[in-house]
């Protein structure tokens, strides 16, 4: 009896040793991740549409979960969420990924934040205002109902929340495709007035990026001929570096991880499904990954309510997305 | 001792090493951490020995220091970064001195250093001193002297239109005696980033990376500027994607660094001949990596550049022997665990010897 009880002790001991390793990843796992999608969200009511084009009509439905090794689609959300949106916050990064585990195939499609489309909460607007409107569950609903497709997951991070995670993993390295000049990009995280403005210049060519130049990269847009288009490409980019970083990291990094990312980052996913992905990440050859940009001809340039957004080709559109995204 | 001090005493030890044993498990899974370097990481240039000896003085940027590499030793500059980073090191032919970039937050500066990292003056003054209007400030990257040791070659970003948002690069020339922005030498293309990495050339002309922006893509073409203002000439192709040219001594071949591979996130390492303002066929020498900043060793005999050494992503220096030749040497790596600043191509000076001396 006396033995057991030492034992169990020694037992005792050791799991609240690893429990508190793990207690970053415990509380960020309760607080950031396993959150569900609202499918419940109205259709569309679609409004008088500024677009000519042709609208989505499908609805969204909720399926089964995929089956461990089978493809899914997640949807990637990037925000401002800095001070001066007291969080109410649009969505400056949306990109759908599929994910195939078996044949180790990704494909990125980035969806311009400008394009003009019914939302699910109802009304017409930019798409980035689905989750200003609806959260998370607002912004898959709307990307389901458009482009109908099926979503099984989505992942949020925040501002601070991705340049803690580059720098969590040391930094990436990118090829800048050119030199990023902007004069009036956001001084939001500088320190300054959040309603100021700094001066970046992203010199080109390869180079290491810490958190803070990674987004000042993926993030800049006004000196871009490209503007909004040219920034998908290099948010892209950034997530394939991150996606090499992967192969460093273990379950015994993700502590460390959570504690960067805490309150700049949602998801749907539990602790378990993310730490699935990440032998998945490591091991996807950049030659498997394929990225969709919807510049023209798949958008224009169009002008409602007085500001420009982007109208959609719907035509075009969903035959290019449902090449590589199941249609429903 | 009673049997009750004696029970009370194993309990306590026994509570000690139960203890002990979960901090002991605790530990054990920290120490399955991957080491990834972080940003804070040091990596000491003087602290390490190249594995091979080169030639000349070559002056290399880290972490906002700059290095030079003699005989086979690193020395530091050790220049103040109170204000900024210390950048893209240029050596001035004759000379001991050196011309580097002095960035800071919103603008930056060249200026002229001697060989043991004094600063002899600050040759521009892009800093606008007032808050609230920062797109006054201007930035200065990439010098590069010619031959004279007097004329200088950089870009600069002017000029501009803060109106529009239109902030590109144009490379410039002037004198380190006279003007500096002396000369505008070529027209970039607006919001594109524009016109860098301009090094002359030995018939005066000079070469430079032109980034244009077309069906949906940015790329960089080799351009060549004859005449200030006049049109370029383009050797290379949209799809080839190539900047970071590197021209040899005697002007007959240029490394260049090119674009490829899904997601932009692969370079090659390619040397082409220069033959009455066209470009041969590339020979391609490094494929499949983060090559950048290709320099020529003084007597044109090899190339040194960066790229990583594995997936943590440092950048070293690497030397290939023979890149001009038909039948050139593998890449040998020179340096390890250093993290040199990829965007600051080396300059690499034919002299050896440092005298204090400066101009």
């Amino acid at each position: 009896m006396l033995g057991f009880l030492i034992a169990f002790g020694f037992v005792l001991s050791g799991a609240v040793g690893a429990l508190a390793y793990f207690m970053p990843a415990i509380v960020t796992a309760i607080q950031d991740t396993g959150h569900t999608i609202d499918r419940d969200i109205p259709t569309p009511k679609a409004t008088a549409a500024a677009s000519s084009a042709p609208l989505p009509s499908a609805s969204a439905s909720a399926t089964a979960p995929p089956a461990p090794g089978q493809p899914f689609t997640v949807l990637l959300l990037g925000s401002d969420n800095d001070a001066k949106f007291g969080g109410t916050v649009l969505t400056q990064s949306m990109i759908l990924a599929r994910v195939n585990p078996t044949t180790k195939q990704v494909v990125m499609e980035s969806i311009p934040r400008d394009l003009w489309v019914p939302l699910s909460s109802g009304g017409n607007a930019k798409i980035d205002a689905a989750y200003l409107h609806g959260g998370p569950s607002g912004a898959v609903a709307t990307v389901e109902e458009d482009f109908h497709i099926h979503i099984d997951h989505y992942a949020w991070i925040g501002l601070l929340g991705l340049v803690n995670l580059i720098n969590q993993v040391g930094g990436i390295d990118v090829v800048a495709t050119n030199p990023v000049m902007d004069d009036f990009y956001p001084a939001d995280l500088s320190g300054k007035d959040p309603y100021g403005y700094e001066r970046v210049a992203v010199l080109p060519g390869p180079q290491h990026m810490s958190g803070v130049q990674a987004l000042m990269y993926v993030r800049s847009r006004h000196g871009d001929l490209r503007s909004d288009f040219g920034r998908s490409q290099r948010q892209q980019q950034v997530l394939l570096a991150l996606r090499a970083k992967a192969k460093l990291l273990g379950i015994a990094d993700l502590p460390d991880i959570a504690t960067a990312m805490a309150n700049d980052f949602s998801t749907d996913m539990s602790i378990p499904e993310i730490a699935s992905l990440l032998p998945i990440a490591s091991s996807v050859q950049l030659q498997n990954v394929k990225q969709v940009i919807l510049s023209s001809p798949y958008t224009s340039n169009f002008e409602v309510d007085n500001e420009l957004a982007l109208q959609p080709n719907w035509n075009l559109i969903l035959p290019e997305t449902h090449l590589y995204f199941p249609a429903v | 001792m009673s049997p009750t001090v004696r029970r009370a005493l194993s309990v306590i030890v026994l509570l000690a090493l139960m203890a002990g044993f979960g901090f002991g498990v605790n530990r054990l899974i920290a120490s399955r951490k991957h080491k990834i370097p972080t940003e804070a990481s040091v990596f000491i240039p003087t602290a390490e020995r190249p594995k091979i000896v080169l030639p000349g003085t070559l002056y290399l940027a880290q972490n906002g220091d700059i290095y030079r590499l003699s005989d086979g030793f690193f020395t530091d500059l050790h220049l103040s970064t109170t204000t900024g980073l210390w950048m893209q090191p240029a050596y001035i032919p004759n000379s001991q001195d050196i011309v580097a970039v002095l960035r800071a937050a919103e603008y930056s500066n060249l200026y002229l250093l001697n060989s043991q990292g004094t600063i002899i003056r600050r040759l521009s003054n892009n800093a606008y001193p007032k808050n609230g209007k920062v797109y006054l400030n201007h930035w200065m990257f990439y010098p590069h002297m010619g031959a004279d040791g007097n004329t200088i070659y950089f870009s600069y970003d002017q000029p501009k239109d803060s109106a529009t948002y239109a902030v590109d690069f144009s490379v410039w020339t002037g004198t380190l005696n006279g003007t500096l922005a002396g000369k505008e030498l070529s027209v970039s293309n607006p919001f594109t980033g524009g016109d860098v990495d301009a090094t002359p050339m030995a018939n005066g002309s000079v070469i430079y990376s032109k980034y244009a922006i077309g069906s949906g893509n940015a790329y960089s073409q080799i351009a060549i500027q004859v005449k200030p203002l006049g049109n370029p000439t383009i050797l290379t192709t949209p799809t080839q994607d190539c900047g970071q040219p590197s021209p040899s001594p005697d002007g007959t071949k240029v490394a260049m660094i090119c674009i490829g591979g899904t997601g932009l996130q692969s370079t090659r390492l390619e040397v082409a001949t220069l033959t009455k303002g066209k470009l041969g066929t590339p020979v391609t020498l490094v494929n499949n990596c983060l090559c950048a900043d290709p320099v020529w060793s003084p007597d044109g005999t090899g190339l040194v550049y960066y790229n990583t050494a594995d997936i943590t992503g440092h950048f070293e220096l690497w030397w290939i022997k023979g890149a001009e030749s038909a039948a050139p040497s593998p890449p040998l790596q020179v340096t390890t665990n250093l993290d040199f600043d990829a965007t600051s191509p080396p300059s690499w000076s034919p002299l050896s010897s440092v005298p204090v001396m400066s101009r």
